[in-house]
């Protein structure tokens, strides 16, 4: 039996591959997302151990305030640690750290780095103690007057500027110029991790990015003989409440973590299209070993008349898979390897520059890329398998395989499973929660499970419906074409069905992009009264100093304006509201000059007043309030970088799509926050004035925060969709590799169906079908299922796109929009890609030769 | 060997018969070497329009080749064929199919038909491919002598071998070719059903004029053609005019001598 099997496989190499070719690529993009993990991980272990190489112990705060975006913020600590730190028995040398965000801006006016997203810019002082200090001066001197700075290596060549220049560095003080004095590397590498970094003296950082007599941390040499331990522990007896000194080595081991963690996210972000494009390869591997058994119906019988068990024809089905599936997962861990290059620039994309190593493949990934794969095979393969060890040993002696008519049972558990999916998806979505992604995966994976149950079922009706102009636009090749279509149903839909997975996410993203786009534009239309937006398309970290809002509130022909920011703050409410994350507790509080912010935006106020609120004064979004039980009169606990606050709630109201779940006055924001710097300002141009005149001043004022954009709304309106693009255009790029596998698989299927209907095909040859007639008809019934699987994946994407604006439209997604020309674009491009897989097996059947084909079995 | 008549040589007589199809010296040779096969050894003849030739001979004497290169279907590695005054050997792939579709009819031993089509689309599936109507009073008229009027809209899976193959028939009459092959027609099926179909055949020929090409083993069926043509190792080694079952069967048994 196991001969027969190989003997099988050596026969059918063709085939083989292009099945694995499914295999191949999913395996490709996740392996490429595990090595990239691998070799990243390597090299950041590597360069982290080397720059914190000197350094024994930290001295820090204790307080860490949490982020919803998971980058947390440590509380500073008073300057004047350092005295007590230094006399501490054990401490050779101890220096303080402060940080804080700095962009730098090149000599000829250009912001270094990409300020939307990208890698951060920041700004420290330059260590003087060697052992503490993880730059190394490259080229030039370091730092030692208040208008000199070092910055790392790669924003000078980014930027084109070098030693002696003149750059200007955006902070939470007005701009100021700076003279380069020196160039500096991070251990091996031009930058650290690919942010872009200024280096000024201590004075300098004080004054530009600490709160008045506080710094960020303090590093510790020991002296000699003295072990990190023991200096830690000398500290720990002396440092106040509320301060903690660390080893390097943990200190180390926490970086090092923060970095996976975001890594982490970025991996599970391309693991989760690694598992789509798997996901369809399984369908394409079932739909070939349910076709290509099926045509060795006869073969199988004949094994089985002269004496083979079921379970032996099960297992040589499964052998064959167990070949396929770890040839083909070999070759994608191959091609992911190599494939990791090119996600890196992605990685570059989303903020983390690495510096070029060899590629690592730890012995894990590569177990996980076969094990996936092989088991991926299989488990596609079983259910063929198992069909045919049940032909029974007559079958040999029947000419044709007939495909038997759907039972009613598949109609019954397709439903099943359809309606399981469903309510996954809804349950998923309106939950929240941990096990949300997983419901709407799982959700989302049924429903396509489902459909794809269903198919056969619908599939010979629907093909003929679709293809119905065939006949009258394409006359016999039409009619052909949509016949043949139709005479599989299980092939066709299962074919169209892996097409379905990849168009339908694409229609899902399109129509949630486009709702979003226009549940935007709604929310500035119906609640924003202001008439321009300064963007300093910055969000987290990062933003302009208030000297511009401050010039602003007096320009003439502003009538009320306000700069706008947001802090970070862990809130003890009474009720904890939906069970989110780690950060469940981490708020995102929206600070504006209140007085101002009624004439800018409407509130929609339910309860209380948003207006006019006092410093440690709160208003909260109606939901949340109820959510959290909070009504006004209640106080929250709010844990800041700077401190702990007891917040008051004095006001409800209804508009959280513009203004976020928590509202707080600048008061509350400068004595909480450790910067002010504002993400935005929001403009009301005076009754009279011009808002494009006010514009152009506005520009003007702007002018020396490059980073800024004074927008109108409609333009604003625009740069938000602009930003929508860039992710859609990615996730558009990963979700091309799922339909590229099903195209792959429409080709499979179409070769498949050319083999098998050799005889039909010299029949026809014979009775005078030109070769470029023989193309055709394949090539139309490749664009019929495609057509077939792209309409079935629009309905579903629809259903999800649709599901989705319900589930969030108390949190501003409010419009549910359909984008038309986008969906048709996508359906002819379904088309084309036909055209395209038919390339191939068309071109075969227009090749074969009249003859051979006649006398073929 | 039995010497050919003047009809089979081009232009030799004055006044010859009207030659549908006619083939010159034609040699076909599988293969090299050790290998090589010569199926075709040097064939000259000719096929009369408006009749019935039978080709006959022992399994592997060259009948279906004969038939494929005087069709079009298959090249000769030398000498000639004409289809009327079409010389097949000057003709390039497409006009090879194109003279298929527009001048000859086929009928096969079996899978004549394509199974996603029905009866009627399989009969003018020729003309459909060639963009023609098909004439309808035609049509209807070889629907009614086929006997298939009820039958029309059925697929081939819907219709006995003997219907499949009056089908076939059907089709090859639908298009008026110069000339129907038909390569063992009744081979898969029982006498009734095979005298239905001969019978059809020699109609053709008699009311409609048709000329058809017959490759059989079947002596009976050699009986409804007006002449036999005798193949052994690629030749031709006899040829009857009038044949009958048991002349037929006489003039086979010889064969084996
Ligand atoms: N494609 C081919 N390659 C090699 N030899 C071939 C090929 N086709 C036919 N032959 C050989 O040519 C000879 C004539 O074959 P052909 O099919 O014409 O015989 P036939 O008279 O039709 O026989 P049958 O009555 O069995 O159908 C045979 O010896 C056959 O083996
Ligand atoms: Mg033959």
């Amino acid at each position: 039996m196991l001969t027969a099997t190989l003997r099988s496989l050596a026969a059918h190499k063709a085939r083989l591959a292009m099945t694995g070719l499914a295999v191949v690529l999913g395996v490709a993009l996740m392996s490429g997302t595990l090595v990239l993990t691998d070799t990243v991980g390597r090299t950041f272990d590597n360069l982290f151990s080397n720059v914190y190489a000197g350094t024994d112990a930290v001295v820090r705060s204790t307080e860490v305030v949490k982020s919803p975006f998971g980058q947390d913020q440590r509380a500073p600590i008073p300057a004047d640690t350092l005295a007590s730190v230094i006399a501490t028995p054990g401490v050779a040398e101890a220096e303080p750290t402060v940080t804080g965000f700095a962009q730098i801006i090149t000599p000829s006016g250009e912001p270094v780095g990409d300020p939307t997203g990208g890698a951060p810019s920041f700004g420290a002082n330059w260590g003087l103690v060697t052992g503490l200090n993880p730059f190394t001066i490259a080229e030039g001197e370091p730092p030692t007057g208040p208008d000199d700075v070092v910055v790392d290596r790669a924003s000078a060549t980014k930027g084109g500027f070098g030693i002696g220049d003149t750059v200007t560095l955006l902070t939470a003080q007005a701009p100021r110029p700076f003279t380069v004095r020196g160039l500096a590397t991070f251990g091996d590498s031009d930058s650290p991790a690919g942010a872009s970094v200024s280096l000024v003296t201590l004075d300098v950082a004080s004054e530009l990015f600490a709160v008045p007599g506080t710094v960020n941390e303090i590093g510790v040499v020991a002296t000699g003989g003295t072990s990190e331990d023991e200096v830690v522990a000398a500290l720990s007896a002396r440092l106040p409440a509320g301060i903690e000194a660390v080893t390097a080595a943990q200190r180390t081991a926490e970086d090092q973590s923060a970095l996976g963690q975001a890594l982490g996210f970025f991996n599970s972000f391309l693991l989760v299209f690694a598992v789509i494009a798997l996901v369809v390869g399984a369908f394409i591997i079932y739909n070939t070993f349910s076709i290509v058994l099926a045509q060795r119906t006869r073969e199988l019988a004949l094994l089985r008349a002269v004496g083979a068990t079921r379970r032996q024809v099960t297992l040589s089905v499964l052998t064959e898979a167990l070949a396929v599936g770890v040839l083909a997962s070999l070759v994608g861990l191959g091609i992911g390897a190599v494939t990791s290059i090119g996600l890196r620039s992605l990685l570059g994309a989303a903020g983390i520059d690495i510096p070029s190593t060899s590629i690592v493949v730890s012995p894990t990934t590569a177990a996980i890329a076969i094990g996936v794969g092989t088991m991926i095979t299989l488990a596609a393969a079983v259910f063929p398998a198992l069909r045919a060890s049940r032909v029974p040993p007559i079958a040999a002696l029947r000419t044709v395989a007939v495909e038997p008519k759907p039972p009613v049972i598949r109609i019954v558990v397709g439903i099943g499973i359809l309606g399981l999916g469903v309510l996954n998806l809804v349950g998923g979505l309106t939950q929240g929660g941990d096990t949300a992604l997983f419901g709407v995966g799982g959700g989302a994976l049924l429903i396509f499970i489902g459909v794809a149950v269903l198919g056969p079922a619908f599939a010979r009706p629907a093909v003929r419906l679709l293809a119905w102009p065939l006949p009258r636009l394409r006359g016999i090749t039409g009619t052909l074409a949509r016949e043949n279509a139709a005479r599989n149903p299980r092939r066709t839909s299962t074919t169209a069905a892996a097409l379905m997975i990849g168009v339908a996410l694409v229609g899902f993203i399109a129509i949630f992009a486009a709702s979003a786009k226009a549940s935007i534009d709604q929310i500035i239309d119906e609640s924003f009264t202001g008439d321009l937006i300064i963007d300093s398309g910055q969000f987290v970290a990062g933003g302009v100093s208030t000297d511009l809002a401050a010039s602003v509130k007096t320009a003439p022909g502003v009538a009320a304006s306000t700069g706008v920011r947001f802090l970070t703050a862990n809130l003890d409410l009474p009720e904890s509201s939906a069970p989110a994350g780690p950060a469940s507790n981490a708020a995102f509080i929206l600070a504006a000059d209140t007085t101002a912010l009624v004439d800018i935006t409407d509130p929609q106020p339910t309860a209380g007043r948003v207006s006019d609120l006092g410093l440690n004064e709160v208003a909260v979004a109606s939901s949340v309030a109820e959510s959290a039980g909070l009504a006004v009169g209640d106080t929250v606990p709010a844990q800041f970088p700077t401190g702990e606050r007891t917040l008051s709630v004095v006001g409800t109201f209804d508009n959280r799509a513009l203004l976020g779940d928590w509202v707080v006055d600048l008061a509350t924001a400068d004595a909480a926050a450790v910067d002010r710097l504002d993400v935005q300002v929001w403009v009301k141009v005076a009754d009279g004035a011009s808002v494009t005149v006010v514009q152009e001043e506005l520009k003007v004022l702007a002018a020396p925060w490059p980073t800024a954009d004074v927008l109108d709304l409609s333009e604003f309106k625009a740069s938000q969709a602009e930003q929508f693009d860039q992710i859609l255009n990615l996730v558009y790029a990963l979700l091309g590799l799922a339909v590229i596998i099903a195209l792959v698989g429409i080709a499979n299927t179409l070769a498949l169906s050319v083999y098998e209907r050799t005889r039909e095909i010299g029949l026809m040859r014979a009775v005078g079908m030109e070769r470029r007639q023989v193309r055709a008809v394949v090539r139309w019934e490749s664009v019929v299922i495609a057509v077939f699987g792209t309409l079935l994946g629009l309905v579903i994407g629809l259903f999800f796109g649709w599901v989705m604006v319900l589930a969030l439209s108390s949190q501003g997604l409010g419009v549910l929009s359909v984008p038309v020309p986008t969906l048709v674009v996508v359906m002819v491009l379904a088309g084309l890609a036909g055209v395209v897989a038919a390339l191939l097996p068309a071109r075969r059947a227009g090749r074969l030769d009249v003859l051979t084909a006649i006398g073929s079995e | 060997m039995t010497t050919i008549e003047s009809t089979t040589g081009p232009g030799t007589d004055p006044q010859p018969p009207v030659l549908a199809a006619r083939a010159f010296d034609a040699v076909k040779v599988y293969g090299t070497g050790d290998t090589e096969v010569r199926a075709l050894d040097g064939v000259t003849c000719g096929f009369e329009r408006a009749r019935f030739t039978a080709i006959m001979g022992p399994s592997g004497s060259g009948k279906s080749t004969l038939m494929h290169c005087v069709a079009g279907l298959d090249s000769l590695t030398s000498g000639s064929v004409f289809l009327g005054d079409t010389d097949l050997t000057t003709l390039r792939e497409r006009e090879l199919t194109e003279l298929r579709r527009d001048r000859i009819g086929f009928v096969f031993q079996a899978f004549n038909l394509v199974p996603t089509l029905t009866a009627a689309e399989n009969i003018s599936l020729p003309m459909d491919l060639a963009g023609r109507k098909p004439d309808s009073a035609w049509m209807d008229e070889v629907v009614r002598t086929v006997g298939l009027a009820d039958r029309l809209g059925h697929r081939p899976s819907e219709l006995s071998g003997g219907q499949q193959q009056r089908v076939a028939v059907a089709r090859a009459l639908a298009s008026q070719p110069e000339i129907i092959f038909a390569d063992e027609p009744t081979g898969n099926l029982d006498s009734r059903s095979g005298a239905e179909i001969l019978g059809f055949m020699r109609r053709a020929v008699d009311e409609l004029g048709q000329t058809i090409v017959m490759v059989t083993h079947d002596p009976v069926a050699a009986g409804y053609a007006d002449r036999a043509l005798f193949l052994a190792d690629g030749r031709i080694v006899d040829e009857m005019a009038a044949p009958n079952a048991e002349r037929v069967l006489d003039r086979m048994k010889r064969f084996g001598d």
